[in-house]
């Protein structure tokens, strides 16, 4: 049963129309124990179905073990955006969304898409630089609620940083399906940004804030 | 039911020379967005956040917009707003501005990404919540402290909160986290509120809200996770006394976002000076929405600003000339 009416799924026709090359949506999923994989599996199959440059494949959590190692996913439900090199084979830049991307979140996860088909990036020279350098890997969890208008540019941020740099992983989290998460990295508000599992970053900080932290946490 | 909201950046040409560059997608920008796309100006929209709609985005319902018999989401009036300045032709990029040069007769705005050019600006950059200025503030904003209701209030099931402040956005805000929270406290410096009358009597027949009245924040102490004290002096016995609670939200008035334009237009008290046209001291730039220096700010007003804006904007825009380009320069006249 499609989650996205009419209206909505014909502005994302039109916003997908841009894409150029092909991009995979690797979802995991588990039959149990996860209150959104239904919604966020029928989200997907949405958009797939309005654009033939987009496709998904769909793994089990708890069955298809290789893959759900050689992507690094720890939660359910998770989307990693790959662009699609053949039938076999596909490109992981380490962008990742745990959680259904609704509400604010699922225009974070059309410009994922957008972002990895057609490479089109904003970021100013002095941050390419500084990724262009980077030695030591970089983590990002950015823990968002549904319902933040603030918190999307936080995740297009880091997924640009995943996209440009091989050293950088970014994930967005939505907080409020994870509670044990919440207590773990002791989010009170949204966005945060977690980098390397130990420094912070509260609010939807520009670009050159990031990028001090991530020095900071180096 | 889940919702699904789409705001992408539009793109636009950066060489291109702007009838109208408006500052800031809040009612006002908006307004006057869609007022410009219809008069056909050449109009491009800078916006720092990633949607439009300004501080209606971080606000649950809105009751005083006519036309909405049922009241509105705050964010859904945002969204049809940009939903509808995007039909007739508005563009919007989401990039924040550095800074302005606005004297001469060609505009220049630099934002992190480059610098749009334009025969015009508004600005329309609205304000921003004050903060309440006590130690440990910054060190606990998003820890503990909160500016933004529908943004944090999921994150306080069943928790007790401190909302700070006693006009309309406090009650409003306090009305929504009594949805989340097990307790709500209104702390207010005085006995008398601010906020609407029918807000009011919400609020007292709220079970969970308390109203905490002549209360000034003397300061707070977070160090302990899982026993947060906020500490206030009794303004009446001038003693002090402390709530358990585990966040504050602060709704006490907000503070215009003018400092990059501060020297090089008229500002009073940080808002900026207009005319009856919404024109500021300086020559080609116009202003509009809570960011002008007035009585009232509401949504209500802030779109009759934008729309009277630019209209003006548009007569203007017709008899524009490059100034610069058409006098020959001095050199040349003496010799």
């Amino acid at each position: 049963m499609p989650v996205l009416n009419n209206e909505v799924l014909s502005e994302v026709q039109k916003i997908l129309g841009s894409m150029t090359k092909p991009v995979v949506l690797k979802y995991f999923s588990q039959p149990f124990e996860c209150g959104y994989c239904k919604d966020t599996h029928e989200l997907l199959n949405d958009l797939v179905s309005v654009n033939d440059k987009l496709s998904i494949e769909v793994y089990q959590f708890d069955k298809d073990t290789n893959q759900v190692q050689s992507s690094g996913i720890e939660l359910i439900p998770a989307i990693s955006v790959e662009l699609k090199v053949d039938d076999s084979t596909s490109t992981d830049y380490g962008i990742k969304f745990y959680g259904i991307p609704a509400g604010y979140e699922f225009s974070s996860l059309l410009n994922a898409i957008l972002m990895v088909s057609t490479g089109v990036i904003k970021l100013t020279t002095e941050t390419k630089a500084f990724l262009n350098n980077l030695s030591k890997p970089v983590q990002l969890k950015v823990f968002v609620s549904p319902t933040c208008p603030y918190c999307p540019p936080a995740v297009m941020l880091a997924h640009q940083f995943a996209f440009y740099s091989k050293m950088v992983k970014a994930d967005m989290v939505e907080i409020t399906e994870y509670p044990h998460l919440a207590n773990k990295y002791s989010v009170q508000g949204v966005p945060r940004t977690v980098i390397n599992e130990k420094w912070y970053l509260e609010g939807a900080a520009p670009e050159v804030m990031l990028v001090q932290k991530i020095k900071e946490a180096l | 039911m889940l919702d699904f909201n789409l705001n992408l950046s539009d793109n636009a040409d950066a060489s291109e020379l702007y009838d109208l560059i408006i500052i800031g997608g809040g009612p006002a920008g908006l307004t006057a967005g869609l007022y410009a796309a219809r008069y056909k100006l050449k109009t491009l929209m800078l916006e720092k956040s990633f949607i439009s709609g300004g501080q209606l985005t971080s606000t649950e319902w809105v009751e005083n917009y006519p036309g909405f018999p049922e009241r509105v989401l705050g964010q859904k009036l945002a969204q049809d707003m940009e939903k509808q300045a995007r039909h007739f032709g508005l563009r919007i990029i989401t990039e924040m501005v550095k800074s302005v040069e606005l004297t001469g007769s060609v505009k220049k705005i630099h934002t992190d990404y480059g610098t749009w050019q334009s025969k015009t600006v508004l600005i329309c950059t609205g304000s921003s919540s004050r903060k309440l200025g006590i130690d440990d503030e910054d060190l606990y904003t998003g820890r503990g402290i909160s500016y933004c209701a529908t943004c944090d209030g999921p994150l306080y099931p069943d928790k007790v909160v401190a909302v700070i402040g006693g006009g309309n956005s406090a009650f409003e805000e306090a009305i929504f986290l009594s949805k989340y929270a097990s307790k709500v406290y209104i702390v207010h410096r005085s006995e008398s509120f601010r906020a609407d009358k029918i807000l009011q009597d919400r609020v007292v027949a709220n079970d969970k809200i308390e109203l905490v009245t002549n209360a000034e924040i003397d300061h707070i102490d977070f160090a302990d996770d899982e026993h947060r004290k906020l500490y206030l002096i009794d303004r009446k016995t001038n003693e002090m006394f402390k709530l358990d609670i585990d966040g504050i939200f602060v709704f006490i008035g907000n503070i215009p976002n003018t400092s990059i334009f501060d020297g090089q237009i008229e500002l009073e008290k940080g808002y900026i000076v207009t005319d009856r046209t919404h024109k500021t001291n300086q020559e080609g730039v116009w202003a509009a929405g809570d960011v002008q220096a007035k009585a009232l700010r509401q949504v209500a007003t802030a779109v009759g600003d934008g729309a009277c804006a630019a209209f003006w904007i548009n007569k203007y825009v017709d008899e524009w000339q490059d100034i610069e380009s058409l006098s020959p320069a001095k050199g040349t006249l003496d010799a």
